[in-house]
Parts: C-alpha cells; structure tokens; sequence
C-alpha cells in the first residue's frame, strides 16, 4: 500500500504536518447534543474542517437499550494507519475497548479510578445513614 | 366442528399428504429422513400447491392502469397461456425451509480490570463495505468488561405486527399471507423469528382449517411440511379428520393401509385415527350400497 507519490508528497508538504485519525465533531448545530465522525485528516486542519475521508462515527450518549454506538471501518482504518496516519488517544482508546486495538493503559487506569471513587462513595453513605439513625 | 371446505382440495391434499407419509415410512431400512429440498419432496409439494391462474395473478394492488386489449389467433392464445403458467411457476417457487440458524453466543475476551469503567454497553460495528451482513463484526463491550459477539436479536428490532397478541389479530381477518410474505422480507431464512412465526401461522390455520387460503400460493409447501412434522407429534388426528371426513366421498383411491401404518408405528393417538377411518369406510360402504 504505497501512498507516497509525488502528488501526495506535495499535498503534505502544502498542508503541513500528517494525518491523523481523529473525533471530529459533526455539524449538527444542536446545544447539549454532541455527536463524533471519526475521521481521517490533516493534523493542522481545523477540528470539524474538510478531512480526507470519514471512517466510522462515535455517538457518545446511550440510547434507549443503554447502548453506545460506535461504527468504523476496519478495511480502511487499515490502510491509513499502513499510510502513516497516528491516532488519537479517544480513538485509540474506542478501538482498544473494540478489540482492533489492544487495550489503551488510560481505560485500565480510568476503570480503576472510577472504582477507587465509587468505593469513597459506598464508605460515606453508610456513615450517613448510621448518623441520621444517631440522631 | 366441521367447516365448510372446498371438495376439491382435499382429495389432492389428502393423497399427496399420504404419499409424504409414505415417503417417510418407506421401508424399514431407510433410516435418513427426506430433507425439503429432495427432488421427490419437491415434487410431491409442487403436486399439491396446485397452479391457480385465477389467484395467482389475481389482482394486486398496483397503479391504476386501463385494461390493455388485443386479438390474437388461437396458436398465440395458447402460447401466452403456456408462457404465463411458467410465469406462474416461477412466482410460486416455495421458499425454502432451513434448519434454524444457531444462536451466537461467542465471548471474545473477559477484561476483569475494566469493571466498572462506564454505566453503558459499547456497541462496535465495522462498517466495511463488501461484507455480508452475517458475517460483520458487531461487537459489544459490556460495562463488566466482557467483550462479546452481538446476538442475532440485536442485530436486528424485530416488526412490531410479529408479537403474538398482533399476530392473533392478523390471522382474525385472513391475512396469513401477508404475514408470512412480510416475514420473508423482514427476517432471515434461518433465524428462529421466522421459523416462530411461521410455525404461528401453520397451527392456526391447522385449527381452523384455512387451508384454502394458501392454495396455489408460494407457502403451502412449508405448510405441508411442517404438518408432516405435526403428524409425527400427537396433533394428527385433526389432519386425518379432515382427510377422510365422512363427506368427502370424491376421494379417489388414497391407499388405506397407509394411515394404519402410521397409526400404529408413530402416531401416539392410534385410537383417534382407527376411528376416522372406520367412520370413512362405514360411510363410503353406505354410500356404495
């Protein structure tokens, strides 16, 4: 998978930086309601600007089976990451938790603070209760 | 109890049927049950679904189009009608009937450590163009940290008309067809949904005895299928009921023996089927006399 002519190598050199495979924001103009195109793009483009080619999107509030959905290309993802693109830390932790990736560190990490604070959150409630009985 | 029926369907049914029977009894040495898609099974079912000009391209509901007219000699009279029973052929090929798909229930890794790291499930779909349907990686990452293969339930919300108290309603007003056709379009051959529904469909038509609504139609040939299936489960007695209803005189020769070899062998109401026939030969030896 060769990607580098000279037409491409001019491009880069005119764009600046290199690609990479990134949450994009698609443009849906609603307050509170975000949704994410994961994209392939310039790494100095603007966040939501032109990219090169979408790969999948990312809908980060669950529906009503409390599910969140989250699609991608594989095939072409594939031959960006064989081009040389780099991706995010979000995307690299979405396709960690795909199975595409392996496992990012920050979700193990993320897991266990949420464990350590949901924890915290079970010793106060019990301390509460038995001091209203207290009282 | 008894239900009107056309007396010209049951004599045909009621001989196909005993030659299926037949086919499955066989000899005793035959231990392979003929699948559906045997040339023999295929052929007897074809037999029985029976060519209807009349139903089959009666008319559906389609733009409003003048009626078109034109002369021909009789030569072409016959070849647009020899042309439009192969149509007709071709329309009523039975969908086939598959074994029942088996459901997917693959983990693919247990992460322990990542108990806990968010409230909702991940639903990963790849999207690469040029895979079946079947075989896309739908991939779901439950917040205990399984990753799994997606069911085939998820994959697809089933059409509200397919939950029992709508279908009831559906098959109040006669619209088994409809059902199945939507049925066809909507699910997979071999997904349990389909083979639930159309399993639905032939029992109530069992019990009321409808078959004439699906003759000449594409699906009579799972029906008679699935009442083969039934006749080796203790329900049968319904079916020889009405084969050899005291009225149907019309039969032509539908060997007797073997109904007796079923009763004996397989049924497990033999005492319902010697009935039956004993009141078809009582009647048929009044009628003669």
């Amino acid at each position: 998978m060769v990607c580098k002519s000279l037409a491409s190598f001019l491009l880069k050199t005119y764009h600046g930086g290199h690609i990479v495979i990134r949450l994009a924001m698609a443009g849906h103009k609603q307050p509170n309601r975000p949704f994410y195109r994961i994209v392939a793009a310039y790494n100095k483009r603007a966040r939501d600007s032109k990219y090169i080619e979408q790969l999948g999107s990312y809908d980060p509030l669950p529906n009503i089976y409390n599910e969140k959905l989250v699609s991608f290309n594989s095939d072409r993802i594939k031959y960006w990451m064989g081009c040389g693109a780099h991706p995010t830390k979000p995307v690299a932790k979405l396709l960690g938790l795909a199975g595409f990736f392996p496992l990012h560190p920050m979700t193990v990490t993320e897991a266990e603070r949420r464990r350590g604070l949901a924890e915290l959150a079970e010793g106060a409630a019990p301390e509460e209760v038995d001091k209203q009985q207290e009282l | 109890m008894v239900s009107s029926f056309d007396s010209g369907l049951v004599p045909e049914l009621a001989s196909s049927i005993s030659e299926v029977i037949h086919l499955f009894l066989g000899s005793p040495d035959a231990h392979v049950k003929p699948q559906f898609m045997d040339a023999e099974v295929q052929d007897i079912l074809t037999r029985i679904t029976g060519l209807d000009l009349e139903k089959v391209f009666r008319p559906i509901k389609q733009e409003l189009k003048p009626p078109t007219y034109k002369l021909m000699t009789d030569a072409q009279l016959k070849e647009v009608t020899q042309s439009a029973r192969e149509q007709a052929q071709r329309l009523l090929k039975m969908p086939p009937v598959l074994p029942e798909r088996k459901p997917i229930n693959d983990v693919l890794s247990e992460d322990k450590i990542l108990e806990g790291m968010d409230t909702a499930k991940y639903v990963f779909t790849d999207i690469t163009f040029n895979i079946p349907h079947r075989e896309r990686f739908i991939v779901i990452r439950e917040p205990t940290g399984t990753l799994r293969k997606a069911s085939w339930e998820e994959r697809q919300d089933p059409h509200p008309v397919f939950k029992e108290e709508n279908l009831k309603v559906v098959f109040v007003q006669d619209h088994h067809e409809d059902v199945l056709d939507l049925c066809q379009v909507q699910f997979e051959l071999d997904s349990s949904e389909y083979i639930r529904v159309h399993a639905a469909t032939y029992e109530d038509l069992e019990k009321m005895r409808k078959y004439d609504l699906l003759r000449s139609t594409r699906p009579i040939g799972g029906l008679v299928w699935y009442l083969k299936d039934l006749c080796v489960r203790p329900v049968a007695p319904n079916l020889f009921r009405l084969l050899y209803h005291p009225l149907n005189l019309a039969l032509p020769a539908v060997p007797l023996k073997y109904p007796l070899i079923y009763a004996k062998r397989e049924s497990q109401r033999a005492g319902y089927v010697e009935l039956a026939l004993q009141a078809y030969e009582q009647t048929s030896a009044e009628s003669s006399v």
